[in-house]
């Protein structure tokens, strides 16, 4: 695994009363070349025309990105593309690229592709960068005004942050607390003050600060869709999974020493497995009655693990909840939701499988299905992957 | 007089759980105070019998005072562990 992790994270809120955004945020990973791609967009109005703007010129920018097209070319192919507002007589949005490659360790390369957005932000700690663009102009058939996409590229480092946004953010209070809003200098020496207050801020906690500022400046109402995206390299945060008894007695030494040897949090979901780990390091199992809910039985505590809980039903829910994306707040205080918001909180992310079968659950009269253990791992391991972006490795015992 | 409390370990491995022992769990709801009072109740993993075939009953199984009972119901709960506090107390 990479000692290095790129955190990409995003927060957003819309206009005061719509439903819908005309900010829209995609990032996607390659696992096999290193590459990260973070697209954001804005779409002209708001509400549903805007989301539909947004959202095809991020995926249109998005899917060209990993092709070998020039970038004006994939611009103009944008624009042809977007269909024309009925009242305003243009198609626009606006959109920022953000092509990450990370060939090795030491040499992180970003490319940017900017047209429209406000700047990104680059910042190492909470020093600010300049970044240097390259002005590229369209001239395009058919354009209303003068198109310049800003290219540049640049390295960057451990500790670095990117920071993107839409408009919603440099205006928030305009006419209000600001007569120009919050600008681009306001945000910056914010951000600033953040990181210095909390070097190790997170992805998601500093897009949702930003986010929370500029809407307590807008009075609590936002006047615009607003957006924040934060990309931030840092050494990753490890977290251990260990479930099910290893295939052999002969293991059980070995599965201790591996989940004593771990340098990170540790979980572990299985009854069975708590008793083995207890067994040999002589530290007691004592199982907390008041944290459980339907179909999720009760937490355990163990010294130096930082979660045990059962098994099987436990991974199928913490299973579902990350499939479904459902929010850490809504879950009940239970083995799930504490699961789901370790795994959250780390990059990276280790399994440890033990394939003993266990023949109570093979009783053919037990009410509910319970499922074969390798093959929810590998649901828990696709969503974490596909849909967090977080790192993975299994081994089996 | 003091009496000595009544030790209940409820088995909250998965097959008992699934099997009915989520509703023990609701111990709270269905004991009666005084006898709640009697009694230390606890969460126990997984004790085991439900991988062996010649033991009595089936999950979802509880331990009272040492003794496993299988097949267990907060009905049948109530009785055991009033028969275990009167014991305690003659």
């Amino acid at each position: 695994m990479n000692d290095i992790f790129i955190d990409v994270d995003y927060h957003q809120m819309y206009k005061s009363g719509q439903k819908i955004g005309g900010d829209v945020f995609l990032q996607s990973k390659h696992a096999r070349s290193n590459q990260i791609v973070c697209t954001l967009s804005d779409g002209l109005g708001s509400g549903v025309k805007a989301n539909v703007l947004a959202n095809l010129t991020a995926h249109m920018a998005h899917k060209l990105s990993f092709s070998p097209m020039h970038i004006t070319k994939s611009a103009k192919i944008i624009m042809n593309t977007l269909p024309v507002c009925s009242e305003r007589k243009i198609s626009y949005s606006t959109f920022t690229i953000a092509d990450i490659r990370c060939d090795n360790p030491h040499e992180i390369t970003a490319q940017l592709i900017e047209y429209d957005n406000p700047p990104v932000l680059h910042f190492c700690g909470s020093v600010q960068r300049t970044i240097g663009v390259k002005r590229i102009n369209l001239d395009r058939e058919g354009a209303y005004k003068e198109e310049v996409v800003r290219q540049s590229s640049l390295a960057l480092d451990m500790g670095d942050r990117l920071i993107m946004f839409t408009d919603g953010v440099t205006q928030s209070g305009m006419g209000k607390t600001f007569p120009l809003g919050w600008r681009h200098t306001g945000v910056a020496k914010y951000i600033s003050d953040l990181i210095e207050h909390n070097p190790d801020i997170s992805s998601r906690e500093l897009s949702a600060a930003i986010i929370r500022k500029a809407v307590t400046f807008d009075a609590f109402s936002a006047k615009d869709d607003i957006t924040c995206a934060v990309v931030y390299v840092r050494r990753p945060r490890r977290t251990l999974v260990v479930t099910g008894p290893p295939f052999t007695r002969d293991n059980d030494e070995l599965l201790m020493q591996k989940v004593r040897d771990f340098d990170g949090k540790k979980i572990i979901s299985g009854g069975t497995t708590a008793q083995i780990i207890s067994r040999l390091t002589g530290k007691k199992v004592s199982v907390d009655l008041s944290s459980w809910s339907v179909g999720v039985p009760p937490v355990s505590k163990m010294d130096g693990i930082d979660l045990v809980t059962e098994g099987m039903l436990t991974l199928a829910k913490v299973a579902t909840a990350l499939e479904q994306k459902i929010p850490v707040n809504t879950m009940g205080n239970d083995a799930v939701r504490r699961f789901v918001s370790l795994m959250l909180d780390s990059d990276q992310v280790s399994f440890i499988v033990g394939t003993k079968i266990n023949e109570a659950h093979q009783d053919p009269n037990i009410p509910v299905e319970i499922g074969i253990r390798r093959t929810i791992v590998g649901r828990i391991r696709n969503a974490l992957e596909q849909q967090f972006l977080k790192e993975t490795v299994l081994e089996y015992l | 007089m003091v009496h000595k409390k009544v030790v209940v370990k409820i088995c909250v491995g998965t097959a008992c759980f699934v099997q009915g022992g989520a509703d023990l769990l609701l111990y709270e709801d269905f004991l009666d105070p005084d006898l709640l009072s009697m009694c230390e109740i606890e969460g126990s993993s997984c004790i085991g019998r439900c991988k062996l075939d010649d033991f009595e009953g089936k999950a979802p199984f509880v331990e009272i005072d040492g003794t496993v009972f299988g097949q267990m119901t907060p009905k049948r709960l109530i009785q055991l562990i009033r028969e275990a506090v009167n014991a305690g107390n003659k």
